[in-house]
C-alpha cells in the first residue's frame, strides 16, 4: 500500500524564555492511501506544530516530510506555496472560508491559483458540490451557511486541486455532535474513495470510531492506544 | 484580480465611501490645478503669449519689466548678435486711466510694441494699429465689461495723453490688469511726458523697459558677454517676477501638493486598517497555497481601481463644472496638465498602498493553524 504522507524522525524545538523546549522529538508517521488518522493530545502537546510541519507551513529543525514520496525540505517560499496548493488540502477550525466569495467561487479561486483549465474547473466544482450535497447552496455567501455546510465547503475546497494529503485542524470544534459526526464521516469517505491520506487533529472523542487509527501525541512522539 | 474585484463587489458600502473621498480629493486637485493654471495665465498672459525665449533687462532690475530701463543702443547691439528679425523692443508701464464720458478709473498695463513685429497680438475685433498712425490703441476684451467700446477715448491719468480704442484683443493681461497696446511712436511720446532722471539709470536715452529676443544658448552667451550692463532673463523667470505671480502660484501649489499627500495618506490608512482586519484571511489564503505576489497584486489593483475610477468621474465633473463657471473666472485645464496631474495622483495613491503591501508580505501562513475565527 502506498503511503502518501510520511514523516521521518521529525524534531522541532522552540526557544521559550531562554530555554530550549523540544516540542516534537523523533516523531514518525506514515499514512497510507485512503486512511484517516486522528491525532489527539492535550493543549500544548504540539498538535499545531505537528500539523504545521506536515502541512509544509513550518520547516522542522530535524527530519523530513515526504508528500507522495517527494521531500519538502530545502524549498523556497514560492515552491512551498505551490506544494501546499497542489499536494495538500487544509481544513481549518470553523472553516475559515473567504467571506466575500460565494460557495462556488471559493472553489474557483483554488482552481485559478492552480491554473486549472476553466471547463475542467467548472466540471470539478459541480462534481464536488454534488458529492458533498451543496449544490443548492452554490451561490450563497459563507455567512448565510450553517456551520456544517461551511465545513463541507471547506472539505470541497481542500479537495479541489486533488491533493495527496488532507489535513484537518479540529474540524468539529464549532459544530454540534451530529453535525460533527456528519463532517468527519464525509472526510473519512472522501479520503477512502479518492485515495487520500488524511490526518485530523481533534479533541472530539465522539468522532474517533469513524477514524481508521487514533494516535496520541505524547512527549513529542505519536503513540497508538488500543 | 479575482479576489480584488469580488471583495469590492461584496463590501460595496466600505469601498464606495473611500471612493467618494478619493473622488472629492481628485476633484479638488483638478479644480485647484485648473485655477492655478488659469490665474497664472490670466496674470501673465501677455508675456506668456509672446514668442520670445529671453528678455534683455537692465541689471539689478530683479527681472522686473517695470523696474528695468533699456536704451536704443542695447536694442541695436542685440540685433547685431541674434539678427534683426529675432529682436523686438518692449515697453511696459502700469497705469491708471479714465474713459472719456465714463465715471470710474481703470487699472491697465500699457505695452509699447512694434505693430509690424512679432509681439503684435492677434486682433479679434476692430482695426489693427499701425507703426505710423498715432493715438490708436488695442485693448483687452475684458475692458468691454467696463463699458469700453470701439472708438472710446482713454485718458492716461499720469501723462494726460489721450488714445482712441481701435480694436480688441483676447487674453492679454499683465499682473491681472488688462493690457493696452500702443505703437512705438505713442510709446515715445508717453516716455517724453514722464522724463526719467538721467542719473537714475545707466543709459541716458532709455526708451524701453526690455528687449524681447528669440535666442539659443549660443546667442545667450554672446549677449551676456557683450551687454555688460544688462541681464538676459528667461521667459519663465520674467513671468514669475511679475508682481504677485509667485505669491499667488506658491499658495495654490502648496494646496495642490498637500492634496496629493492627503490622498496618499487617506488611501494608506484605509488599506492599512483593512489589511490588518483581514490578516487572518490572508493567512488562510497563504496556507492554502496563494503566493504573496498574488495578494500584493490584489491590494495594488484595488488601490488602482479606486484612484483611477474616482479620477475619471472627477474629470467628468470638472468638465461639467468648467462649462458653468462664470467667464470672469480664470480657469485653464489643458489636457496635458490634466494628464500629468492624473499620473501624479495615481502614483501617489500607489505610494499610499505600500504600507499595506508591506504588511501583507509580513503575514505568516502559520497564523491559520489553531485559530478559531476567520
Amino acid at each position: 500500500m502506498r503511503h502518501r504522507l510520511i514523516l521521518n524522525n521529525i524534531t522541532h524545538t522552540f526557544e521559550d524564555g531562554g530555554i530550549q523546549r523540544t516540542v516534537l522529538n523523533n516523531l514518525n508517521l506514515q499514512v497510507s492511501e485512503g486512511e484517516l488518522v486522528a491525532v489527539m493530545g492535550p493543549s500544548g502537546s504540539g498538535k499545531s506544530t505537528f500539523l504545521s510541519i506536515a502541512g509544509a507551513l513550518l520547516d522542522p529543525k530535524g527530519g523530513e516530510v515526504l508528500l507522495d514520496g517527494e521531500s519538502v525540505s530545502d524549498k523556497n517560499k514560492q515552491e512551498l506555496s505551490d506544494i501546499r496548493l497542489h499536494k495538500i488540502g487544509f481544513i481549518f477550525q470553523s472553516a475559515n472560508l473567504i467571506p466575500y466569495l460565494k460557495v462556488e467561487e471559493q472553489l474557483t479561486l483554488v482552481a485559478k491559483l492552480g491554473n486549472m483549465n476553466k471547463r475542467k474547473a467548472a466540471e470539478r466544482i459541480r462534481e464536488l458540490l454534488d458529492m458533498l450535497g451543496l449544490n443548492h447552496r452554490r451561490s450563497a455567501y459563507p455567512d448565510k451557511l450553517s456551520g456544517g455546510e461551511r465545513q463541507r465547503v471547506a472539505i470541497a475546497r481542500a479537495l479541489m486541486n486533488d491533493p495527496a494529503v488532507l489535513l484537518a485542524d479540529e474540524p468539529t470544534a464549532s459544530l454540534d455532535a451530529s453535525r460533527g459526526m456528519d463532517v468527519v464521516r464525509m472526510l473519512a469517505e472522501e479520503a477512502r474513495e479518492l485515495g487520500k491520506s488524511a490526518v485530523m487533529v481533534t479533541h472530539d472523542e465522539r468522532v474517533l470510531p469513524l477514524c481508521d487509527r487514533v494516535l496520541y501525541l505524547e512527549n513529542g512522539g505519536l503513540i497508538e492506544r488500543k | 484580480m479575482y479576489l480584488a474585484i469580488r471583495e469590492m463587489r461584496f463590501a460595496k458600502v466600505r469601498y464606495s465611501l473611500i471612493a467618494i473621498i478619493m473622488l472629492l480629493v481628485a476633484f479638488l486637485v483638478l479644480f485647484v490645478t485648473g485655477l492655478a493654471r488659469g490665474l497664472a495665465y490670466d496674470n501673465a498672459a501677455s508675456i506668456q503669449n509672446m514668442d520670445a525665449t529671453h528678455f534683455i533687462m537692465e541689471k539689478d532690475s530683479n527681472h522686473r519689466f517695470t523696474r528695468s530701463q533699456i536704451s536704443e543702443q542695447v536694442l541695436l547691439q542685440a540685433s547685431s548678435i541674434v539678427g534683426e528679425d529675432n529682436v523686438q523692443p518692449l515697453g511696459v508701464k502700469m497705469t491708471t486711466m479714465t474713459a472719456e464720458g465714463k465715471i470710474g478709473k481703470l487699472d491697465v498695463t500699457l505695452l509699447g510694441i512694434n505693430p509690424e513685429g512679432w509681439l503684435m497680438p492677434k486682433l479679434t475685433e476692430g482695426a489693427a494699429i499701425t507703426a505710423t498712425g498715432t493715438g490708436q490703441v488695442l485693448v483687452d476684451r475684458k475692458l468691454k465689461d467696463s463699458g469700453i467700446g470701439l472708438g472710446t477715448v482713454l485718458i492716461d491719468q499720469a501723462s494726460g495723453l489721450k488714445w482712441t480704442v481701435s480694436g480688441f484683443v483676447n487674453h492679454e493681461s499683465f499682473s491681472h490688469s488688462p493690457a493696452v497696446f500702443l505703437n512705438e511712436h505713442d510709446w515715445q511720446q508717453l516716455q517724453l511726458t514722464t522724463i526719467t532722471t538721467p542719473s537714475a539709470t545707466k543709459w541716458t536715452d532709455s526708451t524701453y523697459n526690455a528687449v524681447a529676443v528669440k535666442a539659443n544658448t549660443h546667442h545667450k552667451e554672446q549677449l551676456t558677454a557683450v551687454l555688460a550692463d544688462a541681464e538676459i532673463v528667461t521667459k519663465a523667470d520674467a513671468v514669475s517676477a511679475i508682481p504677485g505671480y509667485k505669491e499667488e502660484q506658491g499658495s495654490l501649489w502648496m494646496m495642490i501638493i498637500f492634496l496629493f499627500i492627503i490622498s496618499s495618506f487617506v488611501l494608506a490608512v484605509f488599506f492599512y486598517v483593512i489589511t490588518i482586519q483581514k490578516s487572518s484571511q490572508f493567512g488562510i489564503l497563504k496556507a492554502i497555497g496563494t503566493r504573496t505576489g498574488y495578494l500584493v497584486r490584489s491590494v495594488a489593483l484595488q488601490v488602482l481601481l479606486l484612484s483611477a475610477g474616482s479620477l475619471v468621474v472627477s474629470m467628468l465633473l470638472i468638465q461639467a463644472t468648467e462649462s458653468i463657471l462664470p467667464s470672469g473666472m480664470p480657469f485653464l485645464l489643458q489636457s496635458s496638465t490634466m494628464a500629468l496631474t492624473s499620473i501624479a495622483f495615481v502614483t501617489m495613491s500607489l505610494v499610499g498602498s505600500l504600507l499595506s503591501v508591506w504588511k501583507v508580505t509580513k503575514i505568516d501562513a502559520l497564523d491559520a493553524i489553531g485559530r478559531t475565527a476567520a
